[in-house]
């Protein structure tokens, strides 16, 4: 029976929603601030022992002896392993693209800095690694290739010795006849930018138990997990175990942002207990870890960027070529972040064509991985300064230039030339609401003032799109196959009317276990505090992905709706016979349920819970009496991709507008933000709570990319950035005032209308503020065309232009 | 060098006193994590930065990875769990809740002990002085104006009679 899910609020079944759509107190905040919540590292298991890991100190060398002898002596060391162990007890890792992926501990090379030589496992963490310490490896350097230009050339250091060349893909992808855009459009223009490697850098780094049973084979993994379902999977194919042999038990964690990968470490603890005849093995990565050799660095890219526009101002042609240096292998889907932008290619614009150059390159630094919006936020930082550059060389008004190329309000469902449909939107408005809460004229009038004075000050006005529920067809052309991502939730009520909810999914910050019971709340007519959320381990949990691709918050509504719908089917039918009458006389409403039309003639929902569990006998044969059911939400008619990575891919567009003010120290290079303001509109809003949350958790994000976060390497790929002392994470001192105005344009696609907003503003910030630090730097007649705008280099940038240098 | 418990700790942790063999080299932060249970101070970067590990010694928040277990001698140390009491929270957790301070939760105790050292020591201090005190943390999740409306919210409440300080 097919299970309608509520497209909007009045749709659920209570006269007036007093949860879902309003910001409420969160269900999970007294246990996280009472310490009450267990983080993997809180966790001990009898016989557990302690891992630290050897890691490579050069980028390329070749391994030719490992002596653990005097690791193994000491006491209360308890198991060693090295490159031969991973090559007898596991796979190398799956990468994107394929035949990118290495063994977790090195053999015969290293790779990278960081790379693990060995690990041992120990009494306790500080033995560990002292054994560590005591491991000898002789390393004989190779030649080392830190740039991807370099990497590209025939006689390049190769990175891995069974590739032909450091090239891991490099196709041209073409929507549309792009060339005769070009040729005939009256203006191209033409740059180059560089965005340098950052990453997530959550509070709590990655951590792990691994247990491994020698007798049944089963592996069981506790960690920080922000994707359980998706890690065992990995973790079956790196060992060759059947999937359901493998279950994870994610815990509560210190935040993701997607940077908690983590799998290497993962298969060297499960080694390590294998071989310590399968004891616990606890790997909590320390910051030192995480920062060199972590899931911690994403895009480190290389744009040059042609946009065409008409004599009308109007773009008509996008070209973009990427050189993405992904690091010495694929196992940690940077390559994903390159495909995603196909997913909104064109931004919030008419663009009819366009050309996407990508070449993925593999060099000697750390595998890049995932970071919060997944590869777009650098595409919109290069389309929108391209769409600056267009609109100062027209001498348009960078507002009204964004506007006249707006998808309009009614074009929607607008599908853009990489393929992905949009599902709806109100750009204008948006811009309008962004530009009166700036009040942008008055910007514009002290903007003047100060320049007069001499001042550097620029503002920035940037739109971009977030999309939202991810699909795996988005992927499609790094290699990853597939159409379709469940989330499943289990809502089950007692026998005296208490309901439980048990998801697949551990806590992580956005506030999705409250979200769940506003859900449940409206839906059946109780407290939110009252509705029980539990997270389940992936042997017991419904089908679930998880958070990412700003996808949860979405298909947790639909899963959880639609698991209330079937018990409320089930409900209806229970109350028809033991009120004599047909189910379509029964309908549930604020918790009870009533026979229409017989005022009093009602059951609530506690009382048909007991009947059914209680007086199962009173039932037909043919009614399942558990009060309960699970439903597994996917989103709606995704298409796979064609030959050119085409695909309804990503079921949402979230789109925002935001406004900037800097000013830049014409003697420090230092930036400050002096305004930021923002609209966006992610569609119905489920909690605005969590929503302005997650925008202002991720604006600050953006300033972070665009001002501060580099992990800089030197010619030979070291590393130089492995403390919070090099690596700058953005404090308070670097955060405006966030003001904001939301734009409410529901999705027609989803449950209540909500779209995808995880991810959020980082899409927007930074190509927002270097727009706003290039308005600035414009009458020197200079730009910033690298990320971050460190004081170092906009300091240069001025200097120059200033006739210094 | 392993294991060695050759020095006798002497402490009160949360008002209990407690004498224990550790390591020399332990630090404070490992000492209440491992040896008292006392999971609720997060470790988050081990080198100072975050002040994720933030604990109370003598009244003063310290950064508990950087003291070493054996420097807590005769000293009273306060942690997350000794903030609230008889079932109730404190109302700077009262407060946090209350301005969606936290999101993950995993540095907010270092927050929340930092901030009970300044309202317990300055009933209504300045927003550049509380500004002070959430710079010196690291939080990933909330960009920080929530957490400093979180701030100002506690020093209301215990500004207002609710404070624990006067214990």
């Amino acid at each position: 029976m097919a299970i309608e899910i509520p497209k909007n609020l009045s749709e659920l079944p209570t006269r007036q929603t007093r949860f879902v759509g309003r910001g409420i107190r969160r269900v999970e905040d007294a246990a996280l601030l009472t310490g009450r919540v267990e983080f993997v590292d809180d966790v001990v298991l009898p016989r557990m022992l302690h891992c630290a890991i050897l890691r490579s100190p050069f980028a390329h060398a070749r391994i030719t002896r490992v002596d653990t002898s005097a690791a193994e002596a000491l006491e209360g060391v308890v198991a060693v392993v090295t490159g031969e162990d991973a090559k007898r007890w596991s796979f190398p890792a799956q990468s994107s693209p394929d035949g990118w992926g290495i063994h977790c501990i090195a053999g015969e090379k290293v790779h990278y800095v960081g790379e693990p030589v060995a690990a041992v496992a120990a009494s306790n963490r500080r033995v560990a690694e002292d054994a560590a310490e005591l491991i000898e490896v002789d390393y004989e350097p190779l030649d080392v290739v830190a740039d991807p230009f370099v990497a590209m050339q025939s006689d390049s250091p190769r990175v891995l010795d069974d590739q032909d060349s450091n090239v891991m893909m490099d196709r041209i992808f073409t929507w549309g006849d792009v060339d005769g855009a070009f040729a005939a459009a009256p203006h191209v223009f033409n740059e180059k930018f560089r965005w340098n490697r950052l990453g997530a850098n959550p509070t709590e780094t990655f951590g792990c138990i691994s247990e491994w049973d020698p007798m049944e084979l089963n592996l069981t993994i506790h960690g920080s997990i922000q994707s359980p379902g998706m890690f065992g999977l990995g973790r079956a194919a790196s060992f060759g175990l059947p999937s359901n042999k493998v279950n994870i038990i994610s815990h509560p964690h210190g935040g993701s942002f997607g940077g908690k990968g983590g799998t290497r470490g993962c298969d060297i603890s499960c080694l390590l207990s294998r071989k310590a005849g399968g004891r616990p093995v606890k790997w909590i990565e320390d910051r030192g870890e995480y920062l060199l050799s972590g899931g911690s660095q994403a895009w480190d890219r290389h744009y040059d960027v042609s946009l065409a526009v008409d004599a009308d101002g109007v773009v008509t042609g996008l070209k973009v070529g990427l050189v993405d240096d992904l690091g010495a292998t694929g196992e940690a889907y940077g390559a994903i972040s390159a495909a995603k932008p196909l997913a909104a290619f064109t931004g919030p614009y008419t663009i009819p064509v366009a050309q996407y150059d990508l070449k993925l390159v593999a060099t000697h630094k750390l595998p890049c991985g995932p970071y919060r919006g997944m590869g777009p936020p650098p595409h919109f930082f290069v389309l929108e300064q391209m769409m600056d550059i267009a609109a100062r060389a027209l001498g348009e008004d960078p507002a009204e230039f964004r506007r006249k190329n707006f998808i309009a309000p009614d074009a929607f469902p607008y599908t853009i030339p990489s393929g992905n449909e949009y599902d709806s939107g109100n750009y204008p408005e948006v811009l309008d609401q962004a530009l009166a809460l700036a009040d942008y004229p008055a910007l514009r009038a002290a903007q003047a003032e100060a320049r007069a004075e001499g001042r550097l000050v620029g503002i920035g006005v940037a739109s971009a799109i977030e999309p939202g529920v991810f699909d795996w067809n988005a992927y499609a052309i790094v290699g990853m196959p597939g159409t379709g991502v469940p989330e499943g939730a289990t809502v089950s009520i007692d026998i005296v009317g208490m309901a439980t909810v048990r998801v697949g999914f551990s806590l992580e910050g956005q506030g999705q276990y409250t979200l769940v019971s506003q859900l449940v709340a409206d839906y059946f007519g109780y407290e939110p505090e009252s509705v029980r959320v539990v997270h389940v381990d992936t042997q017991s949990a419904p089908p679930s992905f998880g958070p990412g691709g700003s996808r949860l918050g979405v298909a947790i509504t639909g899963a959880v709706l639609g698991a209330c719908e079937r018990i409320r089917e089930k409900m209806c039918r229970v109350v028809a016979v033991l009120m004599q009458t047909e189910p379509e006389n029964i309908e549930l409403m604020d918790g009870k349920f009533c026979l229409k039309g017989a005022p009093g003639a009602e059951m609530t929902v506690a009382e048909v819970a007991g009947t059914m569990l209680g007086r199962s006998d009173l039932l037909p044969p043919d009614i399942d009496p558990r009060p309960e059911a699970t439903h597994v939400w996917t989103a709606p008619g995704r298409t796979p991709a064609d030959e050119e990575g085409r695909a309804k891919s990503y079921l949402t567009a979230a789109q925002a507008v935001h406004v900037v003010q800097v000013e830049i120290d014409r003697d420090t290079g230092m930036v400050e933000i002096q305004r930021y303001c923002l609209a966006d509109d992610c569609g119905t809003r489920l909690n605005p709570d969590t929503v302005e949350g997650q925008t202002e958790g991720s604006v600050v994000q953006g300033i972070g990319a665009a001002l501060l976060e580099e992990y800089v390497y030197d010619a030979d790929a070291q590393p130089l950035c492995t403390s919070f002392m090099d690596y700058l994470m953005p404090t308070v001192f670097d955060v405006p005032e966030i003001e904001k105005v939301a734009v409410v344009t529901p999705s027609p696609f989803t449950p209540l209308g909500a779209k995808g907003c995880g991810e959020g503003a980082i899409h927007t910030t930074p190509a927002a503020i270097m727009c706003a630090i290039n308005d600035a730097l414009s009458p020197l007649g200079t730009s910033a065309r690298e990320v971050p705008a460190a004081p170092a280099r906009l300091w240069k940038l001025i200097r120059e232009a200033n006739g210094g240098g | 060098m392993t294991t060695n418990r050759e020095y006798t700790l002497r402490l009160k942790v949360n008002g209990d006193a407690y004498e224990s063999r550790i390591d020399p080299r332990m630090n404070l932060a490992d000492y209440l994590r491992e040896e008292l249970g006392l999971t609720a101070t997060h470790v988050g970067c081990e080198h100072g930065v975050c002040g994720i590990c933030n604990v109370l010694v003598d009244g003063r928040a310290v950064r508990s990875c950087l003291m070493l277990a054996a420097q807590a001698e005769g000293r009273e140390v306060r942690t997350v769990e000794g903030l609230a009491e008889g079932g109730k929270l404190h109302p700077i957790q009262e407060a946090f809740i209350e301005e969606h301070g936290l999101q993950c939760g995993f540095c907010t105790g270092g927050f929340m002990m930092a901030v009970c050292e300044l309202l317990e020591n300055n009933a209504s201090p300045s927003e550049e002085e509380i500004k002070d005190v959430v710079g010196g943390q690291i939080c990933r999740c909330t960009g920080y104006n929530a957490i400093m409306r979180a701030a100002h919210n506690a020093a209301a409440k215990m500004g207002a009679g609710g404070s624990s300080a006067a214990e």
